[in-house]
Order: structure tokens, then sequence, then C-alpha cells
């Protein structure tokens, strides 16, 4: 029997939380450096949700009361190395997160002789957050995610734009609202972490290395067995 | 008059009845601005049918539908209204009340004209 309570996250979901958290601090961030330069901070407004089905609900209303671009941080799957892991204790894993993005785009006038077509805005909108997720999750600053120890890598395998609606298939609905999605397929390989068998200190093995001139010791190590 | 020449006039009462049937004011706007107070059938509803999985989601999808030979008088040269791309032209715009009294206005996505019997419908996109 396993004798302690499983009460912990695993690093899926650890991983998960702080892709999640970056991006959401991130984009404090680069709204707050965007009011120091002196330019809009909405254009660098992203909103964060994590593991929602329906995030855009409220883009159904007549008026959406906030129309920045949305993000849906939520775990996709898992597979396990069994060449690089452990039976027992740890299992290399690599896990697919995807980052849903999705930009809504309204047709309006633009104050000239045009208009500004709601299709177009809204992809742009939605490549606009792919560029800023994109950007955010591969600087530098997070090659381990912050979790150094945790991830050993991660990477953006795919970034797909579903298309937007066509009007020439007469298969398509076309909605009132004009929405664009896009999908950034996270993929970080971390540590999976299994509850352990409390170990018993069989034996006590101290190692000293001694210098043969003067017998100096130079080093001292003690190993519990099994180790631990 | 021939069955055809009928339906089209019938249409005047089953699009048009403002009164007794199912008609509602209507404005429509064309690219040069000219307007036309029209009387029709709108839609404005916020679930549909998935064509590809048959499911019903959630989606708002906005129509009217419009007697071409009532179009003809407030817009004798401007055409039919379409869905216009093209973002220097101003759009076809169409605007009309809720059943609450709250106006909406739409741009043109999609002219359907059924040019048989004399109906054209226009699937309708948010603008503002």
């Amino acid at each position: 029997m396993i004798d302690a309570l499983i009460d912990k996250q695993d690093s899926f979901e650890i991983v998960r939380d702080q892709i999640s958290a970056i991006l959401a601090t991130e984009v404090a961030s680069q709204m707050a450096l965007a009011t120091a330069a002196t330019k809009d901070p909405n254009d660098w407004k992203l909103r964060i949700f994590e593991e929602r089905s329906n995030p855009w609900e409220q883009w159904l209303e007549d008026s959406p009361a906030d129309i920045s671009p949305i993000i849906n941080v939520w775990y996709d799957n898992s597979t396990f190395d069994l060449k690089a892991g452990s039976t027992v204790e740890r299992q290399k894993t690599t896990g697919i997160f995807n980052i849903d993005c999705y930009g809504y785009g309204i047709s309006q006038d633009d104050g000239g002789t045009g208009h500004l077509p709601g299709d177009r805005e809204a992809a742009l909108e939605v490549q606009k957050a792919v560029r800023l997720v994109r950007n955010i999750l591969m600087a530098g600053t997070y090659t381990y995610l912050e979790l150094r120890g945790l991830v050993w890598r991660r990477w953006v395998d795919k970034v797909t734009i579903f298309q937007p609606q066509d009007i020439r298939n007469a298969q398509q609905i076309i909605n009132v609202q004009k929405i664009v999605g896009s999908r950034i397929a996270f993929n970080v390989i971390f540590n999976e972490f299994s509850p352990q068998v409390p170990f018993e200190t069989l034996e006590l093995v101290s190692v000293d290395v001694k210098r043969t001139e003067d017998g100096q010791i130079i080093a001292e190590a003690d190993y519990q067995y099994p180790l631990s | 008059m021939g069955l055809r020449a009928l339906a089209e006039q019938d249409l005047g009462t089953i699009l048009e009845d403002a009164t007794t049937g199912f008609g509602w004011p209507i404005t429509i706007t064309a690219p040069d601005l000219t307007e036309g107070a029209l009387t029709g059938f709108s839609d404005d509803i916020a679930q549909v049918i998935d064509p590809e999985t048959g499911q019903a989601v959630s989606g708002r999808l906005a129509s009217v539908a419009i007697r071409i030979s009532s179009l003809a008088v407030p817009f004798p040269t401007q055409g039919l209204p379409v869905g216009i791309s093209d973002r220097t032209s101003k759009p076809w715009l169409v605007a009309f009340d809720d059943i609450n009294g709250n106006s909406h206005t739409f741009k043109v996505a999609q002219s359907n004209p059924d040019r048989a019997i004399g109906l054209l419908s226009l699937i309708l996109e948010a603008y503002q």
C-alpha cells in the first residue's frame, strides 16, 4: 500500500499553470511597457484563460464589453519515454499543451470613404495574439519556463490558424460575429515523479580519500544504502 | 396571371404585411448612402446547426428577406445588395429593431437572390 496521501500536483499541472502564469504576468508587463512608450496598451492586451471550453461566450453579445484576444491554455496529452525514465521513480515526459487563441473582429466605418472588414480584423487580431504568445514563451528568459530541474525543454511544435468562414461555401455558417481561431501546440519535456516506498537505511558506507605521501584526507563521503 | 407571377405578388402579402403578418420594418443603406425603408422578414438568432456535425452550436445568425421588386423603388440604379469585401468602399448596411425595440445594424455578408420568385435573402454580420 502507498502509506502517504497523494496530495500534490503532477508536473503536467505545474507546467500548465506556469504557462498561464507566465502569459498573464508578461501581458501585464507588456501593457505597462506600452504605456511607458506612449503606445496604446490595449494593443498588447490578451485575456488568459485555462482549461475553459467556451471563453468566447461573451462575444455572442451584441456589443461585447471587451474584444481583446482570448487565450485558453489547456493540457492535451503526455507521452512517457521508457528509455529515459525509471520504472520506479521518475519518468521523462513529453506533454502537449494547446494554447488556443481567438481574435474578434467587427466591421466598422473607417471614418473615411471605406470600411474595416470584420473578417480581416479578426484574422489580424488572432495573428497578433499568436505573435505575442510565441514571443513570450520562447523568450530566452523562459528557456526552462522558470522550472529548471523539472523542465528539460520547451518548444512550439506548430501554429495552426483555422480558416475564416468562407462565404463561397454554401455549407458554411455565416455568423454575425467574425472570430478567427488559432492553436499553438506547445511541447514541453519534463519529469513526472511517482510515490516511492519509504526507504530504510540498511548500511552506511563511508569513504575517505587520503594522500599516500602524508595521509592527509582529501575527501570524505557517506553513502546510505539503499541510495536515497 | 401565371402562377409564378402570382407567387411573386403573394410575396407582398407574405413578407410585407406588418399589421397582421410577420412583416418587419427594415432599413437598408447602399454604399452611396442612399437609404431605403422596406418591410420584410428579419431573423436574429443565437443557435445554429453546424453543417459539418449536424449539432446545434452557439453562434449568432442574422438575416433578412426582402421582395426584390420593392428594393427597386429606393435603389433604382444601385443594383441588389451584396457583400462588399473592398476596404475602400462602404458596405451595404441593414438595420432593424429586435422585438424589444433595440436597434441593430449589420453589414451584408452574403446575398442570395432568388430571381425565379423575386425574393432576396441577405446574410448579415455585425457592424458598428
